[in-house]
């Protein structure tokens, strides 16, 4: 790029990012209801209006009376969230073409290291929050009579960090295995040769009405099927969702970490989990199938908009039919499926 | 502790309640736990005192009924029919063949409601909501049923002293559709049965957990489908003459587990449809009530009864103008609480919640007290037991 085509560069990159944001965001927001009404149907029941659990519910706790939350440090729990939005829509951002050639983030540097951060911010969540449906509660437990006087009490958010610390460690792997196998297929760490490799026509094409199709999507070789299996698990683990919602098992933990975000926190909390959904649905769409998210392609976009709702449905069956697994089943699950990420990995250096 | 008892280490304590979106009665659990493992538990109750005996307290025995029907809404005829066995028992009142028969039937419909509705709990707990949705679907036949017999789904007020209420004697075109009705219920529920046998995740999360063996069951005098999941063959039906008629099986199990507890219910359901099929085919000919009785005087009566959940005990006495005197209730649930307790330990924080509620309490039944102080009886307030003996006493 020439010096001369710098501030013309950049802003193409601003319009982008705000046309991608925007899109992006109000899209996400439809997801959930997407997900809720395929698991509703599935469970034979009508489930709620489409709009009704992203769009509705993030404009209702919108308007809720402001509480403040008892964390240690509620300045600091209350920036967690907002951090969180800004991680997960960068996620995005990073995808799109015209981030590619920003400073080596649209890489696979960029994806693991905002999603890296992403999970630290449950940790840090559950080590923050203090609600008071746990040790809080205005019950003698400590009076005469009561066992084990003494020890140590914990907050069930706590323990939901720990768990979030666990899930780092092992739960989260098997996402990152499955997400270097397009990249070590195009020998790069660059998602424009992974999208290169799988759609040579986008590449090549310059005009903003085509809509070249992918000729060999990774999705459709064995290694990119393995690994796309393995990034599905992965990314029902990384949005906490049933098997692998154990930071938030609403039977003991309640909602983890997040307990405490009420009113518009709460809405925060949901625009940032409902976009962390979109954004890994379309790194998907764009990594294993060769479709990026171009703002100024509206073909390319719509086909990379209504992909996304692969990994959607296919989470609400998952959920209609599972159970939540506690760690006893998770640490084989995620050590099976760090396996097959493996196989895949050494299958797609092998191709 | 004693010098022979092994030293447990615990790390933190975590607890739940009373207060807790997972948690349908208001109870506090303590658990005393290493990293994820459940080393103790503690169980709380008594959040939600109704001091329902005193309100027994100097009423005419027939109007007690109502009030024994509303101990629990889950088990609301069991507790009828075993208050009103408790002066059939002492004055030596005879019951028609035919109102026995109803009584049993409309006591195993509401055992399988009973058991449905532990499916849906468990299985809530589980996080499989489909599987718990399909419980509830699958219990509104039994509702339905509940209601054409006693004109109500859940106070169906069947039985009375001497029988049962004449609305609810059944007529042929009722047999019929009770028959008709358990057959389609059977057939959808053994595929439901099948389906969660079938699903190997949430049979790994149901095996291996919750151990309680036969021992512990009895040293802890766990009852009910509770104690028969640690293979104690006790069913109080095998010694009532009202269930001589009727042939069926007492469910056992000897894996003492979780899932022995879900699978002893699940079969059990079977067992009373069988028993519901023989009654209302062989359903004797003659009068529903017996009215020929008269509230006398009467000593301090036991009687027992297989509720849902286990062993059921209601007692009390009449003075010389009928009136009851002394009322006292005992729920299978405060015989379970120690089991429940110990079965926890060794557990996962997740599974130990899983644990409980396999064992099926119900709180809000079994929380009552009542202080008997140099034999002069009365009952406090949960502040006034506190303050007067300590948590726990």
């Amino acid at each position: 790029m020439v010096m001369e085509d710098v501030p013309l560069f950049v802003l193409g990159l601003i319009a982008s990012s705000i046309v991608a944001a925007a899109i992006g965001v109000l899209y996400s927001l439809v997801l959930p209801g997407i997900e809720r009404k395929v698991q509703a149907r599935i469970q034979q029941r009508i489930g709620p209006p489409i709009l009704t659990p992203g769009f509705w519910s993030v404009l209702k706790f919108g308007y809720k009376k402001r509480v403040d939350p008892n964390a240690q440090m509620p300045g600091l729990y209350r920036s967690l969230v907002y951090f969180g939005i800004g991680i997960v829509v960068l996620l995005f951002l990073f995808t799109t073409p015209y981030w590619w050639a920003v400073l080596g983030w649209g890489s696979i540097l960029g994806i693991a290291g905002l999603l890296k951060l992403e999970e630290v911010l449950y940790v840090l969540m559950g080590s923050q929050s203090q609600s008071f449906l746990s040790t809080g509660m205005p019950v003698p437990d400590i009076a005469k009579g009561s066992k084990h006087i003494g020890i140590k009490r914990e907050f069930v958010e706590q323990h939901s960090g720990e768990r979030a610390l666990k899930m780092m460690a092992i739960g989260s792997l098997p996402l990152y295995l499955a997400l270097l196998v397009p990249f070590a297929m195009a020998k790069s760490t660059m998602i424009r040769s992974v999208v290169a490799m799988q759609n040579p026509g986008y590449i090549m094409s310059s005009n903003w009405l085509s809509a070249p199709l992918p000729s060999s999507p990774v999705l459709f070789t064995l290694p990119g099927i393995l690994a796309a299996i393995v990034y599905f698990v992965g990314y029902v683990m990384l949005l906490n969702e049933k098997p692998f919602s154990i930071l938030k098992a609403k039977i003991d933990l309640i909602e983890g970490g997040v307990l405490e975000y009420a009113s518009k926190l709460r809405a925060y909390y949901y625009i940032m989990r409902n976009v962390l959904m979109f954004a890994l649905s379309s790194i998907f769409v764009t990594l294993f199938i060769g479709i990026p998210f171009d703002p100024f392609m509206p073909v390319m976009m719509v086909l990379n908009l209504a992909l996304s709702l692969l990994l959607p449905i296919m989470l609400a069956a998952l959920v209609a039919f599972s159970p939540i697994l506690t760690f006893r089943q998770i640490y084989p699950a995620a050590i099976g499926l760090s396996a097959i990420g493996v196989l895949a990995l050494i299958i797609s250096l092998g191709v | 502790m004693t010098s022979g008892e092994k030293r447990v280490e615990i790390e933190k304590e975590l607890s739940f309640g009373p207060v807790h979106p997972a948690l349908i009665e208001p109870y506090r659990i303590r658990l005393f736990v290493n990293d994820e493992i459940v080393e103790d538990c503690e169980l709380n109750i008594n959040m939600a005192y109704r001091g329902i005996e005193k309100l027994f307290d100097g009423l005419p025995v027939e109007r007690a009924l109502l009030i024994a029907e509303r101990v629990c809404g889950i088990c609301s005829h069991v507790h009828a029919w075993n208050s009103v066995r408790v002066i059939e028992g002492g004055l030596k009142i005879d019951v028609p063949p035919r109102a026995n028969y109803i009584r049993v039937i409309t006591q195993e419909m509401q055992r399988i409601t009973s058991h449905l509705i532990l499916f849906g709990h468990a299985f809530e707990v589980v996080g499989h909501e489909t599987f718990a949705m399909r419980s509830f679907l699958l219990r509104e036949s039994f509702m339905d049923l509940i209601s054409y017999v006693g004109g109500n789904r859940v106070m169906p007020s069947v039985p009375i002293i001497g029988g049962i209420r004449p609305r609810a004697d059944l007529t042929e075109s009722l047999k019929r559709v009770i028959l008709e009705r358990i057959d389609e219920f059977e057939e959808k529920y053994k595929g439901y049965v099948a389906r969660i046998i079938e699903d190997p995740l949430v049979m790994s999360r149901l095996t291996g957990i919750g151990f309680l063996t036969k021992e512990d069951a009895i040293k802890f005098h766990a009852t009910g489908p509770t104690g028969r999941a640690s293979g104690w063959d006790y069913d109080v039906r095998t010694k009532m003459d009202e269930y001589k008629p009727f042939d069926f099986n007492v469910i056992t199990d000897e894996s003492c587990d979780t899932k022995a507890r879900i699978v002893v219910r699940a079969l059990e359901i079977f067992e009373s449809l069988k028993i519901i099929r023989q009654a209302v085919k062989n359903l004797p000919e003659g009068p529903v009530v017996n009215r020929s009785w008269k509230a006398e005087e009467m000593d301090f009566t036991t009687a027992l009864l297989e509720a849902y959940r286990g062993e059921l005990m209601h007692s009390y006495a009449l003075d010389s103008q009928g009136r009851i005197r002394n009322y006292k209730i005992r729920t299978p649930t405060p015989t379970n609480l120690a089991a429940m307790e110990h079965a926890c330990i060794g557990d996962h924080v997740t599974e130990a919640i899983l644990t409980i509620a396999s064992c099926d309490p119900c709180l809000t039944c079994c929380t009552r007290a009542e202080i008997v102080d140099s034999g002069k009886s009365f009952v406090l307030s949960d502040l006034e037991i506190i303050r007067k003996y300590g948590w726990r006493k």
